[in-house]
Order: structure tokens, then sequence, then C-alpha cells
């Protein structure tokens, strides 16, 4: 395969899979201090509306950025609350987070349903940004440079900094992080609301980037393939980089499928449009199969603590 | 005076069953709250979407149809939920027990009989239950996690509707419009009230409900689901399998949903189109929790998201109120009972103010 | 330690209320620099609610802590910990996924690179004779190397007091006296040590004061060397203690419970398995199990109960019958009856009422199910029975499993299986957590019902329980079971020596100083 051919789909892989690595990367933190949130669709839906309503009001899209993270984070706030103060159900309390994303977002975005965003252009200078060759490194949105970005400062902040070690701890056993003196419930607030403002970020890569218009559901289930990368990375950050390219190849070979037909006519395109829900169940049966009843998650995963004596 | 938190010694059962009024109750105000501040008729809107629908008779037929699939998923979810396994995949199920019903439908599309309808719904509950098979199978085999297999199940089933409807079984009169043929008389279901739209379903569902509820109470199943659900360990100490129950449990709820699915598709529908999924299998996880996860419950419940429904078009018609809103209020209702359940288990006490003082 | 040593901690009128109970009650009392200071009682005298005060965990209600003479109000563990107040809690507060390092670091306050932490760990593991590899994985250590942690954690702060929680309830007899060894070197260097426990025997070895509570209030202080275990017994649970009263003359019957070659898989990497246990009980004989926890107790448990299965049908045999592939309700119903150690959770489902926690396990032998449905009111009816004739506090047989005390559960569960008159009980940790006058009415129902004619195994972690009811004692350690020994010919050493894991004859083992069990290569 040539240059011409195989750079555009490098692009095109790696901007595909941003929204989902910055969200799965928000997704670890909260699970690594033991807080299971399947709200992530419904944060990411509340991120992509408020990027799009910021754009079309504003026109700046970092404005625009940090309106979608404190819109996450404050829907995450919702879930701590419920989850963290009022001791509910972790697995109806994220459902029901999503259900709620979804019905709001579509309430409140209908005026900007449709209309045309501004996107967020490459960081870097036109020469470099639209060579054919170097577009590859330097041709994306700064949105993906972020996402790399909090890869590395993820990994650095749970493996080499204190506050990780906590972090890590009250996951592994909050009572006995509570015995210590370790504030359980605050770290996990802190935790929840970071991965609420991810997931923000995550749904503004949608308008900003890849579809570049609001429409309702538009983030169409990657905030549960979020999910599932968190697992199949055995909650460490850098393979959660190499599971959010997987599934980025998967949805461009979606694309693909739809533009250019030619090979991909073997299946019909709504094969190509399962596939990536398809390769989730494939992937996290691999993974299960490879370790063997050890799973690595944090062992207060989903359990609600309550600092009672 | 001052008031304490402190946790109960045993859940409250009035709370219990007071929590989904207070949450409903909390919902009609906030709602009321959230659409003055956007512009709409609050009051008025709460008023449509929550009254109207129970003052207007003519409104109750829609009721009946719109709370009949919706109580059926929400019921067999309502004994997955108990078990704890969260099938949160049954508008999948539904979708396929719906394309299995009405694959029986087309195979026998120039016989007829009665029996061609008891035919579709078996395939349909079959349909279901296969496809709630593969998360049951994956869980007890790979102990892969079923919330996430369920849901990218329905992201998968909906494509395979739509090719299904866009390529093999589009009907040949349909002039080009994404569909199936219309099903027969012999594969319809029949109207129970005369002059109603009210379908075949709705005495299904009643009757669901029931048997559902003397299982779950009465029998040694029930029990088996209430225990593996609450406490593992101790159920396997009581002889249970953890493994067969999640079969149980994914089979009953896959199989209720594909029931409900080709209910919906012989009834209201008469055909599949793309736009057959409309989010019952969502809806119905309000519905389980706001029944509190017990049969009858999800009898109630089901109305009462129901009526939501129903009131949604009136208030969409009368006062141009966007359909999105039901949404938000369906939502608005599980959030806060979840919020209210905190009370089930925990109360306000008055205590004296503190330190010196020091009662027997 | 001098009787005019400074006085370091000093409480005076502490006073803790819980909702339904005074959990400590005007308590004052003191402890000297350099002082072993026993706090004794039986379980919800309140010991743990008032070192929980001390440790800044909670705050008393009413009351005053003194520190080194000064009123302090200690907010939170780490002001605790920076008023050079260390401890080491009976549940460990360790991180299983964690490595040794990591935890000890999570444990202090001061910021210290990885190099300069472990230097410090290991001159201070080397200063007091503490053996770890501070690289390990904690889930990979056994008990007593887990205690290790959570000591050098709380040596590391330099404590001036170190408060210690039932710490020897999970060591051999050689780890206790080990670590005896290092508190008396603690006390000598001036440090102050406030003892949890209420192994009446150890306090007289080690402690120079001993403050008895009952019900949270302070009964006595007093000198633990000059007491009687017994005497310190009959204050700490107010009344006289009961022996159990067995028939001297018993004999055994025929072998009903026979188990050859069972072998287990490890339920996890971490789990223990068994490995080809041979044993067998008489009619009439009760066999205890001891063992440091952790050594495969849950696992030989759930084997015998049916929870797992072994590897052939011919591991277990119940009066002859080959149940090894069996699952527990067939066991059950064939005369096999079981109590695991977890009480709420595994033995009972605290959020289902009692009536339903017999349908739990008795709905085969006492006929609760016909045609698959429940007959509640059988439930109901022998839930009533239970309650009534092991005096279980409970308010009917529709109160929640969780909403009994734990001692109170434990009645219940003890009660549930008896009175479906096994032919084979097999229960772990009878009395654990249970209050004296308990204890002894479980005991006597076990003794009772081995005079009945049933084979009982009692897996216990606690000797003094085991000692007095076993007539035949077997010990775990690793998975493996030791061969039988007579309870009235074994000495405490041997049995302590089996349980560290040395199965061979005395003259290959010998105790290195610092109670190190060494054994030649």
């Amino acid at each position: 395969m040539n240059s011409a051919l195989i750079v555009p789909f490098i692009v095109t892989l790696v901007a595909a899979s941003t929204p989902i690595l910055l969200a799965a990367l928000g997704e670890l933190v909260v699970e690594k201090s033991g807080v299971l949130n399947l709200g992530v669709e419904g944060m990411m839906l509340i991120g992509a509306m408020t990027t799009a309503a910021v754009m079309l009001t504003t026109g700046n899209p970092y404005l625009a950025i940090g309106s979608a993270a404190l819109a996450g984070a404050f829907a995450a706030l919702l879930f701590a609350v419920l989850t963290l103060s009022l001791s509910a159900n972790q697995v109806a309390t994220g459902l029901a987070l999503t259900i709620l994303g979804t019905g709001l977002t579509a309430l409140v975005g209908r005026p900007f349903t449709g209309q045309p965003v501004p996107t967020l252009g490459p960081l870097f200078p036109p020469a470099l940004a639209n060579d054919p060759i170097w577009r590859v490194i330097f041709g994306y949105s700064p949105l993906v440079y972020l996402s790399l970005a909090m890869v590395v400062a993820v990994w650095f902040f749970l493996m080499r900094t204190r506050s990780g070690l906590i972090l890590r701890a009250i996951g592994e056993s909050d009572t006995s992080a509570h015995s210590i003196g370790y504030p359980v419930i605050g770290v996990r607030y802190l935790a929840v609301l970071f991965g609420g403002a991810m997931a923000g970020i995550g749904g503004a890569c949608f308008p900003l980037m890849l579809t570049p218009q609001w429409a309702e559901r538009l983030t169409a289930g990657r905030g549960w393939i979020a999910l599932a990368l968190v697992v199949f990375a055995a909650w460490r950050p850098y393979r959660l980089l190499a599971g959010a390219y997987i599934f980025g190849l998967l949805m461009t070979l979606e694309v693909y499928a739809k533009t250019s037909g030619g090979g991909f006519r073997i299946f019909p395109s709504e094969f190509w449009a399962a596939l990536p829900y398809l390769a989730t169940i494939l992937v996290l049966v691999l993974i299960s199969l490879s370790r063997k009843g050890s799973t690595s998650a944090p062992a207060c995963l989903g359990k609600p603590f309550s600092p009672a004596g | 005076m001052q008031f304490r938190l402190e946790k109960r010694a045993e859940p409250s059962r009035l709370m219990l069953y007071l929590a989904p009024i207070l949450a409903l109750a909390i919902t009609a105000v906030l709602g009321a709250l959230l659409f003055s501040v956007m512009g709409y008729d609050g009051i008025g809107a709460v008023r449509e979407i929550f009254l109207t629908p129970l003052t207007n008779p003519y409104k109750w037929q829609d009721l009946a149809v719109k709370a009949s699939p919706l109580v059926i998923i929400a019921v067999g979810l309502s004994v997955a939920y108990r078990a704890n396994v969260w099938n949160i995949g049954a508008e999948g199920q539904y979708i396929v027990g719906a394309i299995a019903g009405t694959g029986v439908a087309l195979l026998t599309y120039n016989l007829s009989g009665p029996w061609i309808l008891p035919l579709m719904l078996v395939a349909g509950m079959a349909g279901g239950a296969a496809y709630a098979a593969i998360p049951a199978f994956l869980r007890t085999r790979f102990r892969v996690n079923e919330i996430l297999t369920t849901l990218m199940l329905t992201y998968a089933s909906v494509n395979l509707l739509n090719y299904l409807v866009f390529g093999p079984w589009k009907s040949p009169t349909a002039m080009g419009q994404p569909q199936t043929v219309l099903f027969s008389l012999d594969q319809s279901l029949p109207y129970v009230v005369p002059g109603t739209i009210i379908h075949l379903g709705t005495p299904i569902a009643i009757a669901v409900a029931l048997i559902v509820w003397l299982v779950m109470s009465r029998s040694v199943f029930g029990f088996q689901i209430r225990t593996v659900g609450l406490a593992p360990h101790a159920a396997r100490y009581g002889g249970f399998s953890a493994d067969r129950t999640v079969w149980m449990a994914l089979l009953l709820s896959g199989a209720l949903a594909g029931l409900a699915g080709i209910l919906e598709a012989a009834g209201p529908f008469g055909r599949l189109v793309p736009q057959f999924p409309t989010n019952y299998g969502f809806t119905a996880i309000i519905v389980a929790f706001l029944g509190r996860l017990h049969p009858i419950g999800c009898l109630f419940a089901g109305i009462i998201l129901a009526i939501t429904f129903v009131g949604g078009e009136v208030a969409q018609t009368t006062m141009r109120l966007p359909f999105a809103a039901v949404g938000v209020f369906q939502a608005m209702v599980l959030f806060l009972l979840l919020a209210a359940d905190f009370f089930v288990r925990h109360r306000f006490r008055a205590v004296e103010p503190k330190t010196s003082a020091r009662p027997a | 330690m001098s009787i005019d040593a400074p006085v370091r901690l000093a409480l005076k009128g502490i006073t803790k209320r819980f909702p339904g109970v005074l959990a400590n009650d005007d308590v004052s009392f003191s402890v000297r620099a350099g002082e072993i200071h026993a706090l004794l009682g039986e379980n919800g005298a309140g010991k743990s609610t008032l070192v929980k005060m001390i440790y800044g965990i909670m705050q008393p209600d009413a009351g005053t802590i003194a520190w080194n003479g000064e009123i302090v109000t200690i907010a939170n563990p780490k002001a605790a910990r920076r008023l050079g107040i260390g401890m080491v809690f009976q549940h460990f507060s360790l991180f299983d996924a964690m490595t040794v390092l990591e935890n000890i670091a999570l444990g202090l306050d001061a910021k210290l690179t990885q190099r300069e932490l472990e230097a410090k760990v290991r001159a201070v593991m080397s200063q007091y004779g503490l053996v770890l590899d501070p690289h390990r994985v904690v889930a990979t250590l056994s008990v007593g190397e887990r205690q290790r942690i959570e000591i050098v954690r709380a040596l590391l702060l330099d404590p001036q007091l170190l408060i210690m929680d039932e710490p020897t309830s999970v060591l051999t007899p050689q780890e206790v006296e080990a670590l005896f060894a290092v508190l008396r070197r603690l006390s000598a260097e001036g440090r102050s040590i406030l003892y949890i426990s209420h192994k009446l025997h150890e306090i007289r070895a080690l402690c120079h004061t001993a403050t008895i509570l009952r019900g949270g209030k302070l009964v006595a202080t007093l000198d633990p060397r000059v007491e009687t275990p017994r005497s310190m017994a009959e204050k700490m649970i107010g009344a006289s203690l009961k022996d159990i009263s067995k028939d001297p003359n018993r004999r055994f019957g025929k072998e009903r419970l026979l188990v050859s070659g069972l072998t287990t898989l490890a339920e996890d990497e971490f789990g223990v398995a068994i490995d080809s246990a041979s044993f067998a009980v008489r009619a009439g004989e009760i066999l205890g199990i001891a063992g440091v926890a952790g050594n495969g107790q849950n696992a030989l448990l759930d084997a015998l109960s049916g929870e797992i299965l072994g590897t052939h049908g011919d591991a277990v045999r119940l009066d002859g019958t080959p149940i090894g592939l069996m699952g527990t309700t067939a066991r059950r119903r064939l005369g096999l009856c079981a109590v695991p150690e977890e009480r709420n959770g595994h033995a009972a489902v605290g959020d289902f009422s009692l009536s339903d926690n017999s349908v739990l396990t008795a709905r085969d032998r006492l006929k609760m199910v016909l045609a698959g449905l429940i007959n509640s009111g059988a439930a109901k009816t022998y839930t009533g029975k239970v309650i009534a004739q092991f005096a279980v506090k409970a308010l009917g047989p529709h109160s929640t499993a969780g909403s009994l005390s734990g001692g109170n559960l434990q009645k219940y569960i003890m009660g549930r299986e008896i009175l479906q008159n096994p032919s084979v009980l097999v229960v772990s940790q009878p009395t654990w957590g249970v209050d004296a006058g308990a204890a002894a009415a479980i005991h006597q129902a076990l003794v009772d019902l081995a005079a009945a004619g049933s084979a009982i195994v009692v897996i216990s972690q606690d000797l003094d329980e085991l000692l007095a009811l076993s007539d035949t004692l077997l010990v775990i350690n690793g998975g493996r079971l030791s061969k039988p020994l007579d309870v009235g010919a074994v000495s405490i050493e041997e049995i302590g020596l089996l349980m560290g894991g040395v199965h061979g004859t005395e003259d290959e083992v010998h105790i290195a100083p610092g109670g190190q069990i060494a054994v030649p290569a």
C-alpha cells in the first residue's frame, strides 16, 4: 500500500480513537479508586451537546472544550452524590445517568441539531499539518495530542505519585485506607469528577473533529466501548492506548466500507457497522481467556463504602 | 432539638413503598421548574404529561397498549436484577424476538390457521431467550461481564434489523420503503376490548406479572434467585448453583423481552420497519426499578411510565413540548428514586443537643 | 517499667454512644511510659470503640484524653500518629495487591523516596528481628508476615504508645513468643503498649497492668501477674464460668465420616487447596482441626460440605456412602450439615428473615418444600424452635439475620444445623465473636450432639477451645493435615510446631533466637 492511501487511513483512525481514549482514561481513574460509573455514555453525550451549543453561540473551541469538561464533571457529580453520599447502587445509578444524559441532550440540544459546527483544526501550521506524509504525525486536532498527553499524565499520576498510590490503595481496600486515615469518599468524589470531565472532553471530540454537528445519540455507544476498553486494558493506561487504536481501526473500516465499497462489499454495510460492538465482545472473551480467572480489577470495584465504625 | 442521620436496624417497609411516590412527586416539582426555566409552561407540561392521560378516558386504551410491553419486559428484568444479573440489553432481545417471530410470519405468509400466531409468539420468546443466551454463555463460561455484552448485542441487533428490512426481507410491494410485508390477519394480535386498540398483549402482560409474582414469592426458584442476588456465597452453601441462576435469569428476561417484541410487531406495528426499536427495552429498566423489582410493582410502574409516554404525545400536540422531554422526566424519576432509597435504610432521628447530657 | 514512670496516656470519663448502645460509659484509666497495659473484655465490651477514639478514628461524646499530661483532641489517625501513637489492627489495614513497601509507604505521613524508605524499613527490621521481603506482594504472604508489616509500619513512626488489637489470634504459639520478645524490647525502650486481648494466660505472661471492661463500663484495673485466668475471666463476664460437662466414660461407635485422599483445586491464585486429606470421625467423637488462619480451613469446610467438589466420590464417605461428588443439598439429605466461618453472607443471608434463612439449609431435611413451593409456615415453626432452644435474642422468625448481633446470629446458625439432627456436623469457628455464656452453651450443644451419636468436626483457630472440646486433634498447614493427635497426650509446643508447618521429629527442629523456626536443609 502506498502512503497516499495509508496516511489518510491512519489519520482517520487516530481521530476516531480519540474520544474513546479520553473517556476510557477518565473511567480508568474512577475504577482505580473503586467506583464503577456506567454513565460514561451519558456524560459523553452531555459533553458533545455542550460543545456544539458553545461553538454555535461563541465559536471559541477552547471555551467549548472547557464547558464540555465542566458539564461532564457536573453530571458526574450527580452520580457521586447518589452513590458515594447516599450509597445508591452504582450499576443502577450509572445507567440512570446514561438515560438522563440521552434524554436531556435530546431535549436541550434540539435548537442546535443538524447545524454545522466549526471544527477545531490541526494544532501545527499548515506546512506540517497538510504535508502528505508528515500529517500522520502533525495533522491532528489539539484534542488528539491532549489525549496522548493524558495517557502519560494518568500513568505518571497513578504509578509515580503519592496521591496516585493513595487512590489505588482506596480502590484496593477502602476499609484499610479508611482505618489508616485516608478520606475514602473525598478521593472517590475527585476521581468521579475527573472521570466526568474526561468523558465530557471525549464527547467534545464529536462535534469538534468527527461529525461537525450535533444530533441525538451522537456518540452511538462509544461510551460503552470505553468501559469495555478499561477491562481490556487491565486497568493500565498504556494498554488503553493500544486498545483504543484497535477500536479506532474497526470504526475506520466501517467508514471505508460505507464510502469506498470494493472489497468491503463482501459483507453488507450493517455488518461493518456492527463490527466494533461485536469486536468488543470478542475482545472481552479473549482477555478473560488469557487471564484465567485473575482479573486484576481493583478489589473494591463497584462496592459501596460507608464509614460506619 | 437536632436531627441526626443514622442507619436503621431493619430496612423500612414503609419507605420501600413510599420512595417511588416520593420520587414521582419530586420529579413533578423539579420538572415544572426545569421546563419553566427553559421557557415552557412548566406546570402545564407536568399536567399534560402526568394527569391528562388519566383524566381523559380516550387515552386509557393508549395506556394499556404502551404499558403492556413495558410490563412484560420489566417483569423479566426484575427477576434478573434480583439475581444480580445486569441484563441491560432487553432492547436487543426485544428486537431479536420480533425478528424471530416475524421470520415465522414470513414463512407462513401463504398459510392460514389459528396456530400461526401462537407459533410466532413462541418463536419470539425463543429468539429473545437465544439472544440472551449469548451473554449467559459468555458470563458462565468465560466470566465476561454481562452488562457490556448485553448492551453491545443491542447495538448489533439494530444493525441486524436494518440489514433484514433493507435487504432480504424488504417487501416487494412497499415501493422501495424499507419494511417487511404487512402481517396477515392470522398473524396479527386480536383486539380484546371491542372498539378499542387494546390487543391481546394486555391480558398477557397481566398474566405474566401474576405468574412471575407467584413463582418469585412462593417457589424454590424465586428463593434461589433472591439468595444468589443478595449473597452468592450463602447461595452456594444453600445448594444453589450461581451459573445455573445466571442462565435462568438471562433466559427468562430474554424470553419475556422477546415476547414483548413479537407482541409489538404483531400488534401496533403489523410488520417490521427500521423505526421498530422504540426504547421500550431501556425504559423497562426504569419500570423495573420503580416497581421495586417486584412483578406487581412493575405492573403499576409500567402504567406510570406509559402515562408519561402518552402524556408526552399529548403535550407535543397541545403545547409543542418536544417529545424528548418525556425521556428527561423518566430519567429524573429513576434518579430521584435511587436517591429516595437512601431513606429505606437510613433515617433522621431527633437527638437532644449533644455533649454533657447523657441520659441512661 | 517502674511505678514512678511518667503517665503517658490518661483517659478520663470517656463516653461513646451509638444508636441503641452505650459503647463506653465513663471509662477512666492511664498508661505509664514503658508499661504494657492489657485491655480485656468480651466481644462488645467496648474495647475496640475505646482504642478507635485513642487513635482518632472516632471522637468521644464526653470525657478527655490526656497525652503526656496535656489534654488533647485527636481529630484523626494522622493526628494520633503525629502525637506518637501507633496502631496494629486486628483486621489488618493492608492492600493485598500492593507490595510490602507500598503498604508501608501508605501508612507513613512523611514523604520519603522509595530508596530512603527501604533503608529505614530494613533498619527497623534488623533492629527488632522482623524478617520480611519489602518487594513481595502482600497477597502472597502468610498471616504472621502480614502482621509484621503492620508492626514495622507502626515502628517506623517511632511511637511512644503502640496499640495492638488482638495481635495473637492469628499466630502460632511460637510466633506469639517471638512477638512477645519484640514487645518486651519496646517496653524496655520506654515505649508504652496498649494490648487488647481476651487470651488470659498471654496477658498474665506479658502485661504489667490490665483494665477490664464489661458492657462498656470499666470493671477493674489490676495486676494480671497476681491473678488467675479464671478470676479475670469471671470479672470479664460478670458471672462464674461454666465448664463443659462430658461423660468421662464415653465411647466412640463406628466411623461415620471417612475422608481419604481428598484433594481440591485452589479457588483463586492466592487460595489454598486441600492436598490429599485423610481422616475418620466416629460416632460420638469430636475431631478438632487446629491451624493458623488461611491455611486451607475454608477450603476444607467447603469440600466437606459439598460447596466445592472433590476429584472422586470415594474421597468423602458418609456412613459408607461415597458423597465426594455430591453437592450440598444431596449431602444434607444424607445427614451431613455444615457451618462455615463467615456468618453474614455465607452461613446466613443478612437481608433475609431468620425464617428464610432456615429455608436456606433446612428445607429438605425438614420438609419445607412441596412440589417446588415453599411452605413458609413450616419454616416459621422451625425457626421459632431454634430461637427458643438456643436462646437467640430476636424479635421473632421475621427478624432479618442482619439485625441480630454477631453472637446471636451464631447461636441461631448453630441451632439451625444442630436441630436438624445431622449424623455428621462440620463447623468452623463455632464461637468466634460470641460472648462466654453463649460460647459455653454452644460447646455444650456440640458435646450433647456427639453424645447422641453424631460425628463432629470442629475447625477453629482457638486452641483453647479445641483442647477443651475435642477428643482428637488434627493440625492443618498449607492445605495439609497432620496425623491425628490424642488431645490428652499432645503438648502445646508440638501443636505449635505443626501449625507453623514443621512436620518432622523434634531433633530436626530447633527454635532460633527471636522465635524464628529453623529447619536444617
